[in-house]
């Protein structure tokens, strides 16, 4: 890995920006990714910034089963964020299902959808659980993914599905 | 010649002002967190951030105007680095200060602007047109004060070059006191030219997502924040250069007396934005035109009054 390559991967190691997406929770979790960014907490310690828009943000922090009305949704944000990208299921709901599983408008955990990296378990998580799993997530995953988006550029192999999906939300 | 070429490109110009908006980002951070009894983050914050957004893909939007959309981060970055030249760092003079530079550097500080304009107006994005348009018309409205307060202490000087105004003042200290009132017209204009609280309408992150950068992404995401942060970094300079006119006559002791001024300024807006909220695009529009803009009008008359009486 060169000079250059460390320091990116040092970079997305310290700065996880985050986006916050609410795919059917009860609220519960969601309040706890709240309390997580508080003064109490203090995610910007770590780096950790809130987004507003996907195409900026690094971490995808999904709360709640998905369902049905909430799908496409998910699917078209985890498009539109820029490569390397990681998704984070707070939440026994996001990430099995929970009790909602089997329900007739729910289509299951996060990873029914997208491919998810890290699993926060918990009925509503607490703000120390996301803060840790945020933070070992990027320290485990990103050397391999500074690797994953260099052999990107060589092979292209997501360009077409990325193409698919660049203008997506401009249609409204 | 080499040597004016080596201070332009290195120090006090590009590479300094490059590291010095690094480190005016951190302490603006650090204090702002700080003031909400936060940890706040580490020293190299920014430059983790930079790094980050290199690595990352870029993603142009299909309906997005391809050239326009990548020029403009370049663009915006390099009208900024290129008005921080004119404004005095070492010692007394600029690295390159003639008659009439305080215009050119103004109208240099209005190209980011509309770069972040055009920047939302070409990414064809609900939410980055709304942002571009709040952007175009606060625009508008805090121009007019920031050039009268700008030109005010130009105006009772006698001289368009800021390094002359800043040797006129160092000259005569007592005589910076007049341009109090400018100065904190000044300092509001630059709050809202930079787009923070409370004039962050353009950017509301909390009602349309992040204004003209939401589509941006990657390296073209970390130009257009690195020239935001320099404009700061510029803007700060030019307060601290035309109304903090303190000197020593010793090039590095006014260098860090520059440094000082540059950062108790920066503190000064970061105390504002952590103290208030938010305020509405016409809320904003009414200070600008109706109190603003008279004051400063009022300030750059009696500047005009007081140059005739005192017979400079």
């Amino acid at each position: 890995m060169g000079l250059v390559d460390k320091a990116i991967a040092w970079g997305g190691r310290n700065s996880p920006w985050i986006i916050h997406f609410n795919a059917g929770a009860c609220n519960g979790c969601d309040i706890e990714v709240v309390d997580a960014l508080t003064p109490r907490f203090d995610l910007e310690r770590l780096g950790i910034l809130q987004q507003g828009s996907p195409r900026h943000a690094d971490v995808l922090v999904v709360t709640g089963a998905v369902t049905l009305q909430t799908r496409e949704r998910l699917k078209e944000i985890y498009d539109q964020m820029s490569t390397p990208k990681f998704v984070v299921a707070v939440g026994t709901c996001a990430c099995s299902g929970g009790i909602f599983d089997g329900c007739y408008c729910v289509t299951g955990g996060v990873d029914a959808v997208i491919p998810v990296d890290a699993y926060i378990p918990g009925c509503a998580v607490r703000p120390e659980a996301i803060i840790h799993a945020v933070d070992a997530l990027l320290k485990a995953k990103l050397p391999k993914a500074a690797g994953r988006l260099k052999k990107d550029k060589k092979a292209k192999p997501d360009r077409k599905e990325d193409a698919a999906h660049d203008g997506a939300g401009n249609d409204q | 010649m080499l040597l004016d070429i080596l201070k332009i490109l290195l120090f006090p110009g590009f590479a300094f002002l490059a590291a010095y908006a690094f480190l005016l980002e951190y302490v603006d951070r650090k204090a702002y967190a700080r003031m909400q009894n936060r940890v706040g983050p580490p020293w190299y914050q920014p430059l983790a951030d930079f790094f980050k957004l290199l690595g990352k893909k870029v993603i142009i939007p299909r309906n997005a105007g391809k050239r326009t959309f990548a020029a403009l981060p370049v663009v915006s970055l390099a009208a900024v680095a290129t008005a921080y030249v004119s404004v005095p760092v070492w010692g007394r003079a600029a690295i390159v200060g003639y008659e009439g530079d305080l215009v050119v550097v103004l109208y240099l500080l209005s190209i980011p602007t509309i770069c972040l304009f055009l920047a939302g107006f070409s990414s064809h994005d609900v939410y980055t047109i709304m942002g571009a348009f709040r952007t175009l018309t606060q625009m508008f409205a805090y121009e007019v004060p920031l050039f009268i307060a700008f030109l005010s202490p130009a105006v009772l000087a006698g001289t368009w070059s800021i390094t002359g105004i800043l040797a006129f003042y160092a000259d005569r200290p007592l005589l910076a006191l007049v341009n109090l009132p400018a100065f904190f017209i000044a300092l509001l204009s630059a709050q809202s030219k930079l787009e923070r609280a409370p004039f962050d309408a353009p950017e509301a992150e909390t009602e349309i997502v992040g204004g003209a950068l939401v589509e941006y992404s990657g390296r073209y995401l970390a130009f257009m924040h690195a020239s935001a942060m320099c404009e700061l970094a510029v803007v700060t300079s030019a307060i601290a250069a035309l109304f903090l006119p303190v000197l020593t006559g010793f090039a590095a002791a006014d260098f860090a007396l520059y440094l000082i001024k540059t950062l108790a300024l920066l503190l000064l807006l970061t105390l504002l934005r952590a103290s208030v909220a938010r305020i509405r695009m016409d809320q904003m529009l009414n200070f600008c035109w109706m109190v603003m803009t008279p004051m400063a009008i009022i300030q750059i008359v009696v500047n005009l009054f007081l140059r005739g009486g005192l017979g400079l």
